[in-house]
């Protein structure tokens, strides 16, 4: 009987008693949340409305966002991915909450290294995107001002300032996530300082003779100058 | 009135003129070179066509490091009988100060109309600091149709090259006189002349601190002027000579502030020009006479190759706003060599129309917008020259006025896309 009692009995009341502490807590951590989950869809709703009032759907469209995110397979407007964003963290906050409310030592352990790393998730997203509009905007400019120049290689140009600010803000992104980040930055360090001692070689060997005429033509002026003389104002 | 932001001399300069019937105006920077004769054609003027009147001439310095308006202070007509002036002016004051505000010839200007406001002057002008052509009798017929004959604005008409000042014959004018409904054609001339009454409207209005201080003054007070409840008309003046611009001068931001001046009026002034059609004449003084001119060598196949230029690289761009029909045409015609090119007139006025919708929409940044249109403006005026290059320079203006009239007859589709 004693052995019954021991082997059997005990360790069931035992875990009757660790039951009857942790199913409070259980039910309190499903009632947060529900919280979360019915506030989040509150928030996405509210957040929603307001962003597509302010004219956020707009903006994007005229930086080439909506080209970003149509290419990412995206289909839903920015105004409503933010608000789904902000109600997804919301639920995320109070599912955190609650697992807290559990207090399983091993769950918080490894939702506290989780969470601690987000906000690098955050930062590296924040630097893809404005990456890729600067890229977008700068480019263009690149790409007119080069134009306007009567440079002949002008979409080599805008091409080439594209690649490089995209490049290097997934460099940053990757170096702020903590991915091979001494292995990134080696390499895209190798890779452009390659490319630029590439142009400045054929630029320097291969176009000598073009530089030379060209600064004869702005120091000493030309004899056969076709300059136009229209006075355009 | 707003707030005066004259410094502590010109007041005190102020203080001592009290009132003053006329006011020659000359904006500066770096101008001692030419502002000499500038200063002296205007005390010339005053005397010889204003001999009764009580003038002031204020150069408005945008802070010279050459000695601008030493040079100012120090020019005066050493003897009025070798110009063939009986009499000095009886009273004639001068001053030279630096202005404040965003550097530019609208802060500038906005010091002059502040003098011109505090001194109750009935009539004013302003002319450029670097002409080379101005003569006494600008400023009689700038001043005189506002003093005498009651007029509020006077634009200035000169005598050019027939391929000169090809932004404002391809763009300014006849967009200005289809909006407007007036033809007033050097509607960014540089020289005006204007009642003390319209310096009063133009000093209480609220852009002294956006692009009409820094470029876009010559079009604002033209189309403030059109666009409001005053008399304008134009004087010709004869050829207008000034100093070179600085050769590498980039034409497209050239293009760029003229343009945004420009379509930045037709937001403020949508209510007027929404209602205006049809084009009447402004009132034009002055002895219209031929002036011998220089003649312009322009490099045709250098435009055509620019032009083509353009459209291979920025074709994309210009997809997002333009119409596919005029993408076709630009394709085409980039595909075109030697005389066979051409840009014609219906083609050139969509794309400017579309061009001020995608600003008024804010399709693209501003800049970006309108400095893709230089290579569109190459190849329009290099199909201008080799349309006109054996023509006169009444068969130009004729060429223009249909132009114009094409502005007009596609204005409808601008009434009807601006939302």
């Amino acid at each position: 009987m004693e052995f019954v009692q021991r082997l059997f009995i005990d360790p069931f009341n035992r875990f009757l008693d660790n039951l009857l502490l942790f199913l409070p807590n259980f039910l309190t951590a499903v009632v947060i949340l529900f919280a979360g989950f019915l506030i989040g869809a509150l928030l996405k709703m509210f957040f929603g409305r307001l962003l597509r009032a302010v004219g956020i759907d707009g903006l994007c469209e005229r930086t080439g966002m909506n080209q970003l995110l149509c290419k990412s397979g995206i289909k839903d407007p920015l105004s409503l991915l933010l608000a789904k964003i902000i109600g997804g963290v919301t639920v995320a906050v109070f599912a955190l909450i609650a697992v807290q409310t559990i207090s399983v030592p091993a769950v918080e352990r490894l939702l506290e290294r989780f969470f601690l790393y987000l906000p690098n998730v955050f930062v590296a997203l924040i630097i893809l995107v404005v990456g890729y509009l600067l890229s977008n905007f700068l480019s263009r400019a690149a790409l007119i001002a080069s134009v306007n120049a009567g440079v002949r290689f002008s979409g080599l140009v805008g091409r080439f300032v594209r690649y490089v600010i995209l490049i290097m803000s997934v460099t940053m992104a990757l170096e702020h996530l903590g991915i091979g980040s001494e292995t990134v930055i080696i390499a895209f360090t190798i890779v452009f300082s390659g490319v630029v001692l590439a142009f400045a070689i054929a630029f320097g060997f291969g176009g000598r003779d073009a530089a030379r005429d060209y600064l004869e033509r702005k120091l000493k002026g030309s004899e056969n100058d076709d300059a136009d003389e229209i006075t355009h104002l | 009135m707003e707030e005066i932001v004259l410094r502590k001399e010109v007041q005190t300069w102020l203080e001592v003129v009290g009132t003053a019937d006329l006011l020659v105006g000359i904006p500066s920077f770096n101008n001692a070179g030419t502002i000499g004769h500038v200063v002296r054609a205007v005390q010339a003027g005053l005397a010889k066509y204003f001999p009764d009147c009580k003038a002031v001439l204020v150069n408005s310095d945008g802070g010279s490091s050459d000695g601008t308006r030493d040079v100012v202070e120090n020019s005066v007509i050493d003897d009025f009988q070798q110009i063939l002036i009986s009499q000095r002016a009886p009273s004639f004051f001068k001053t030279a100060t630096m202005y404040s505000g965003i550097p530019g010839k609208g802060s500038a200007f906005r010091t002059i109309f502040e003098i011109a406001d505090a001194l109750q002057v009935k009539a004013c002008a302003v002319v450029d600091s670097d002409l080379r052509s101005i003569t006494p009798e600008w400023i009689e017929l700038l001043l005189k149709p506002v003093y005498e004959g009651g007029f509020d604005y006077v634009a200035p008409l000169y005598h050019r090259h027939k391929f000169d000042g090809t932004i404002t014959n391809s763009i300014i004018y006849p967009l200005t006189r289809a909006l407007y409904g007036r033809s007033v054609r050097q509607p960014i001339g540089g020289d005006f002349g204007f009642s003390g009454r319209l310096a009063s409207h133009y000093l209480g209005q609220d852009v002294w601190e956006s692009d009409v201080a820094r470029f876009g003054i010559d079009i604002w007070m033209t189309t403030t002027a059109l666009a409001g409840d005053f008399r304008v008309c134009q004087s010709f003046l004869g050829a207008k000579i000034h100093d070179a611009k600085d050769p590498g001068a980039d034409l497209s931001a050239m293009l760029f502030q003229v343009v945004s001046a420009t379509f930045d009026m037709m937001e403020t002034y949508h209510d007027f020009w929404s209602k205006i059609e049809g084009t009447t004449k402004v009132p034009t003084f002055g002895f219209e006479y031929a002036v011998g001119l220089e003649p312009v060598s322009v490099n045709l196949e250098r435009m055509v190759e620019r032009f083509s230029l353009g459209v291979q690289e920025l074709v994309d761009i210009w997809k997002i706003f333009l119409p596919p029909e005029t993408i076709d045409f630009l394709c085409e015609a980039s595909r075109q060599k030697g005389d066979d090119f051409r840009f014609p007139d219906e083609v050139w006025v969509t794309i400017i129309y579309y061009f001020a919708l995608a600003q008024h929409n804010r399709t693209l940044a501003k800049e970006h917008l309108l400095k893709s249109l230089t290579p569109l403006y190459i190849g329009k005026v290099a199909s201008f020259v080799m349309e006109m290059r054996d023509s006169s320079s009444v068969e130009v203006e004729e060429r223009l006025a249909s132009l114009c009239h094409e502005f007009e007859k596609q204005k409808p589709l601008l009434l009807e896309k601006w939302l």
